[in-house]
């Protein structure tokens, strides 16, 4: 698993690249500071020494079992958003999920298509920098002018294009947790007729109003009343505020008050989770070119995100409509610069770019699971039956919409807890067991705090390492490790 | 003693970079969203100069050695 192309694919999945350009557009810093996480955790990680002998760890069985739950995690994360995708897209959800498992599936199965990694990385680049390269020739602004454009809009608003404003979509397509608070009055129309929950501000009271309206009839909300998500299809006003976008550009791009914690947080996560992905029980020697490669294709990665996130906030602010989420970074921005078939046929590039990068990173995970096998043949990784139950179950939970990069980071902070400790100070020669132990306590604490997090709760400094279990789990892995040398010693 | 090697001298440098974007954020008087050629200064180093630099990195000193060609006989 030393190959540059699988190293990117196993790190790079669609869930984890697409998470840059929505955290961007979600606020600059906090965007900058995960992209750049992303593109030099895996660097610092396979720049730590080796260990004395990294085939110790496969006498256990721990970092397999521990690295298939992780891999299953990221196969789920993944196929979750292709469910998403189709339902953006407006196909039926299921569609998404069986077309990304089942070729999934075939190629890791399938013998001959199991070193494509490299193919599928290329087909990936030039897929996502087509639509890229045609938006910034569409809109006439280079990369800088269209960041200093976003950077001074005095407010985000729908454009007259937009298919909010057109022909209107249903609310329950946002998957994002963003409160819908309106900030002037709008006038919003139900083309089908339906009920419109709406939360509003009577004086200091706020009282729930329901309406019922007949198809094409309007109702107004005025600022500070917030709508409550529901399947009905409402068209929104053109030019007017979108809710939940940044107050203006200008507050986007600035500073806000700094989120120690969340940024440490992000650091922590993927730095255990890279060491534990890229690195546990491997020796990986890069040659200069190979370093080359690997940097230079995390930069271009880095790169793409931050054109896209710019562009797609210039062209479709209505981004921001609910919360920014992943699939909907994978529409092609601005409905009005691009006619049919073009925009289609952009579309069409953007799907493939997503299927080919997942493609990649499922026989790349393969790959590096089979690395792991304690019988040393890779046994795991050539077994299509395993395979078949992994992409299954990882298809059937993504029947339910979850959030791809919270699970995302569910799988890199706990295999990063079981294995990352160990792998970045590994213990002496013959204490293979101490690993394990360490391992156990990173991911039992890494556990406990994530149910903690699933079931919601925890203020200020608590809800900070709630919200980043491995903020904990990592230490508490190295701590046992220290106390293991020590008693050694 | 630790011998300090080249992956060592650049795991530190690209820490350095990490250690850059947090201070730069955390200058006083919101140094950071100083617009300079258009882009905030903290957009240039987070997300021009720092990757470059990562890239710059890796290839001078994160590149291991290669194994040594095997002696037959």
């Amino acid at each position: 698993m030393t190959s540059v192309s699988r190293v990117l694919a196993v790190w790079l999945t669609p869930a984890a690249l697409l998470a840059v350009p929505a955290a961007l557009a979600t606020h600059a810093e906090g965007g900058l500071w995960l992209g750049l996480v992303l593109l030099l955790a895996p660097l610092i990680v396979l720049g730590l020494p080796a260990a004395a002998d990294p085939r110790n760890d496969r006498g256990s069985l721990f970092p397999v079992v521990t690295l298939l739950i992780a891999v299953g995690l990221l196969l789920w994360a993944n196929i979750a958003l292709a469910g998403d995708l189709a339902a953006w897209l407006g196909a039926r959800r299921w569609q998404g999920i069986v077309v990304a498992a089942v070729s999934g599936w075939v190629l890791t199965a399938w013998r001959p298509l199991r070193r494509t990694a490299p193919l599928l990385l290329a087909i990936a680049l030039v897929a996502a920098a087509a639509p890229l390269m045609q938006v910034g020739w569409a809109t006439g602004l280079g990369p800088i002018a269209a960041w200093e454009r976003v950077a001074a809009q005095p407010a985000f608003r729908f454009p007259a294009g937009s298919p909010w404003v057109t022909t209107g979509r249903a609310l329950a397509s946002v998957h994002g947790r963003a409160p819908l608070v309106f900030e002037e009055v709008h006038r919003l129309t139900a083309p089908a007729g339906g009920v419109v929950r709406a939360r509003t501000l009577d004086g200091t009271r706020l009282s729930e109003i329901e309406w019922t309206l007949a198809p094409g009839q309007s109702v107004t909300l005025r600022s500070g009343d917030e709508l409550v998500h529901g399947a009905l299809r409402l068209r929104f006003e053109a030019d007017k505020r979108v809710p939940g976008a940044p107050p203006s550009g200008a507050a986007w791009a600035e500073d806000r008050p700094r989120r120690w914690l969340e940024r440490l947080g992000v650091l922590v996560t993927l730095l255990l989770g890279a060491a534990a992905l890229l690195r546990a029980g491997l020796t990986v020697r890069l040659s200069r070119d190979g370093a080359g490669f690997l940097a230079g294709g995390l930069l271009l990665a880095f790169g793409w995100a931050q054109l896209w996130a710019v562009y797609a906030m210039l062209q479709s602010p209505d981004l921001f409509l609910g919360g920014v989420t992943l699939e909907r970074l994978l529409e092609v921005p601005g409905a009005a610069l691009f006619a049919e078939p073009w925009r289609r046929t952009l579309q069409v590039f953007l799907i493939a770019a997503g299927l080919a990068l997942f493609l990649a990173s499922s026989v790349a995970l393969r790959e590096r699971l089979g690395a792991l096998d304690p019988t040393g043949g890779g046994e795991i990784g050539r077994d299509p039956g395993l395979w078949a139950a992994l992409f299954g179950a990882a298809a059937l939970a993504s029947l339910w919409p979850v959030d791809p990069w919270t699970l995302t980071l569910l799988a890199l902070g706990g295999v990063g807890c079981a294995l990352g400790p160990a792998t970045m100070w590994p213990p002496p020669p013959g204490r293979a067991a101490l690993a394990t132990t360490a391992g156990v306590v990173g991911l039992l604490v890494f556990a406990t705090l994530a149910a903690a997090q699933l079931r919601g709760g925890g203020d200020a400094l608590l809800s900070g390492v709630i919200g980043y279990p491995a903020l904990a789990g990592g230490p508490a892995g190295a701590f046992v490790l220290w106390l293991g040398r020590r008693r050694a010693g | 003693m630790r011998r300090v090697t080249s992956r060592s001298t650049g795991v530190v440098a690209l820490w350095l970079l990490l250690a850059g974007f947090l201070l730069l954020g955390a200058l006083p008087n919101q140094t950071a969203s100083i617009r300079l050629g258009g882009l905030s200064l903290l957009w240039w180093y987070g997300g021009v100069l720092a990757p470059v630099m990562g890239v710059l990195v890796a290839i001078r000193w994160l590149a291991g050695p290669l194994p040594a060609p095997r002696r037959d006989g």
